[in-house]
């Protein structure tokens, strides 16, 4: 996780957030303060010259996550303002929207272009010849077996799994498998 | 380019703000400045400014001053602090008469430029679906196949009006003027966001209304409100479902329609008591308190007012709603009905009821005894809008009635006093 930035912060003043710390948080800010002398004026002579006490970065980050508060402030908005925004909003999704169409077009084009191709091996014999190149040809004609030799390589799955843990040889899915447990599998 | 012409503005008046009047821009600050009138631009062109001795001590205003000497007079003379950054203030001060839409922001500007495009796109792609339409209406095909023509006209057609929607949903000036109700309802993108606007919370209620008060069963078996509905008492607005007193609805009342479909259809309009007690049936039966038909409705003709109807319309004038005392509350409905089209083609007329006829036949034109259901299914008439009132016995009903010339406004109605069954006591053997 990233750190979160503590401008935010460090721009609090440690006075007038005191009251909304928890209690334990209270012991944490006891410990950073200086013990106050009251007619000693060092502590602010200090802050004068060097721009503020140096604070301890686990405090800061200690409060940083106590305080900031989960949700960001709400969008007040003028009502130009908000138009504007939701102009904007609007053209933004608006290209988004046309980013996935356009992903899910070059999938579906990859898709089919790739079914397309299966379907041209299986077509194939093994001299790269279909049934009706062969009969315009005039060469003779194979049996069934002989088609498709490359098509039924290219549907193999050996070793698809390799190097992949055992639990996702089967892929995830919500209920178990028909068959809850293949007892006589053996590697 | 828009965004450069329209970020000159900006740019010429950060240069000389000192010279530019002091100008009201918020609501806040005009309320404070009203006293004093500004001069126009044409105004301080024409007159030459006055000596520099006797200029009164402006007033400044806190929203747009933007130098220091002047954020200075401001403190010093009306004891005003400046709103907001310099920045924003001498932005406010420049951009006032700037139009929406050329308003100097880079990123607003370019996602305008997108929209555009995308909006060409869309104009482009509903001229495309007309030019298929018409492509296939003028196409002849064989006796078998019309069913399947129609099925694809009628599909293109709901995609051409998306279409139409579709281009000028994203546009922030046509969000602006319906935020505003200066809708033009003549326009598709108009009536889709007012009928989403009802369908969104409006039309829920209704529909809880009319479910709760079991007038879906009651009064019609199905009832799908398309044609949203204000009712009105003399200028007082009923919720749906609202107890009336019986003062109030004693004058017919006013019946703002609002129709989401294009073009002027005719409709009928029912005014049904579903509570009428029956002491014969010891039960309850219908009443019909107002029946017109043949009224005129568009998305921009909205306004039914039941007293100025022409006399050819009305079947039924208005009987003043009334529950004798006693009787718990009646429920007072008013559909509207659309009328039947005269045939089965796009933007067909709707079919006018012959008023005379129905008078005379008198099924219908009597008030006792009116049932919603018959009455739509004799005249194929289709229920498209719904309202709903409730009437209880107050202390003007009997004026009322008496008025109306109803008998029985002396009668009470009472609960029947069920009597217990008789004690009998059983065989003591069973008491063990």
């Amino acid at each position: 996780m990233k750190t979160p930035s503590t401008a935010l912060l460090r721009t609090l003043s440690p006075l007038c957030r005191s009251s909304a710390l928890p209690w334990t948080a209270r012991g944490c800010q006891a410990a950073q303060q200086q013990p106050s002398a009251p007619f000693s004026s060092t502590t602010r002579q200090r802050a004068r010259e060097r721009g503020g006490e140096k604070r301890d970065m686990r405090i800061t980050l200690i409060r940083y996550h106590l305080q900031h508060p989960l949700t960001p402030r709400p969008l007040r908005f003028s009502r130009d303002r908000a138009l504007r925004h939701w102009t904007i909003h609007r053209a933004h999704r608006l290209h988004q929207t046309r980013l996935q169409a356009d992903r899910q077009a070059t999938l579906e084009r990859q898709y089919n272009s790739m079914a397309a191709a299966c379907e041209a091996l299986r077509l194939v014999d093994e001299h790269g010849l279909t049934e009706t190149e062969r009969t315009r040809l005039g060469c003779e004609r194979e049996g069934h077996g002989k088609r498709g030799r490359l098509y039924r390589i290219a549907m193999r799955k050996d070793g698809v799994w390799e190097g992949v843990p055992i639990e996702y040889s089967r892929i995830q899915t919500d209920s178990p498998g028909r068959e809850g447990w293949n007892h006589g599998w053996t590697r | 380019m828009a965004i450069e012409r329209s970020a000159r503005p900006l740019a010429r008046c950060l240069r000389c703000t000192r010279n530019a009047h002091p100008r009201a821009f918020s609501a806040s600050a005009t309320s404070r400045l009203d006293t004093q009138p500004t001069p126009s631009e044409s105004e301080s062109a024409a007159r030459p400014p006055p000596p520099p001795s006797d200029i009164p001590k402006a007033r400044r205003d806190p929203n747009t001053v933007s130098t220091p000497a002047a954020e200075r007079q401001l403190f010093r003379d009306q004891k005003i602090h400046p709103i907001g950054s310099r920045r924003r203030r001498a932005a406010i001060a420049s951009t006032g008469t700037i139009p929406f839409s050329q308003l100097p922001y880079q990123c607003f500007q370019e996602a305008r430029a997108f929209l555009q495009e995308d909006r060409k796109e869309k104009v482009q792609l509903v001229e495309q679906q007309r030019e298929r339409i018409a492509k296939l209406k003028a196409k002849e095909v064989a006796p078998q196949d019309e069913a399947h023509k129609e099925l694809r006209l009628e599909s293109m057609k709901t995609r051409l009006a998306e279409l139409k929607v579709m281009a000028d949903i994203n546009d922030p000036v046509v969000k602006r003027k319906f935020e505003d109700g200066e809708g033009d309802m003549t326009k598709p993108i108009y009536r889709y966001l007012a009928d989403k606007k009802w369908r969104s919370y409006k039309r829920e209620v209704l529909l809880q209304r009319i479910h709760q008060m079991n007038i879906i069963p009651d009064v019609l078996p199905v009832l799908d409100p398309i044609v949203s509905t204000k009712l009105t008492f003399a200028g007082k607005k009923v919720q749906h479902g609202d107890v009336v007193s019986s003062l109030t609805s004693a004058k017919p009342p006013t019946l703002n329609t609002q129709a989401y479909e294009q073009g002027t259809k005719l409709y009928t309009i029912a005014v049904v008591n579903s509570d009428v007690p029956n002491v014969e049936k010891d039960g309850y039966e219908y009443r019909c308190h107002f029946l017109a038909c043949n009224i005129p409705l568009s998305p921009t003709n909205t306004l039914v007012p039941f007293d100025r109807l022409k006399a050819d319309q009305v079947i039924l004038p208005w009987l003043p709603p009334y529950a004798q005392k006693g009787l718990p509350y009646q429920r007072m409905s008013i559909i509207i009905l659309a009328q039947p089209p005269v045939e089965r083609t796009e933007n067909s007329p709707s079919q006018p009821l012959d008023v005379a006829g129905i008078k005379d036949a008198g099924r219908y034109a009597e008030r006792r005894n009116f049932i919603m259901k018959s009455f739509a299914d004799r005249f194929a008439l289709k229920p498209v809008g719904v309202d709903l009132f409730r009437t209880v016995w107050d202390e003007f009903t009997a004026d009322v009635m008496r008025r109306a010339g109803v008998p029985g406004w002396d009668v009470e109605f009472k609960r029947k006093r069920v009597e217990p069954l008789p004690y009998q006591r059983k065989g003591s053997e069973r008491y063990r």
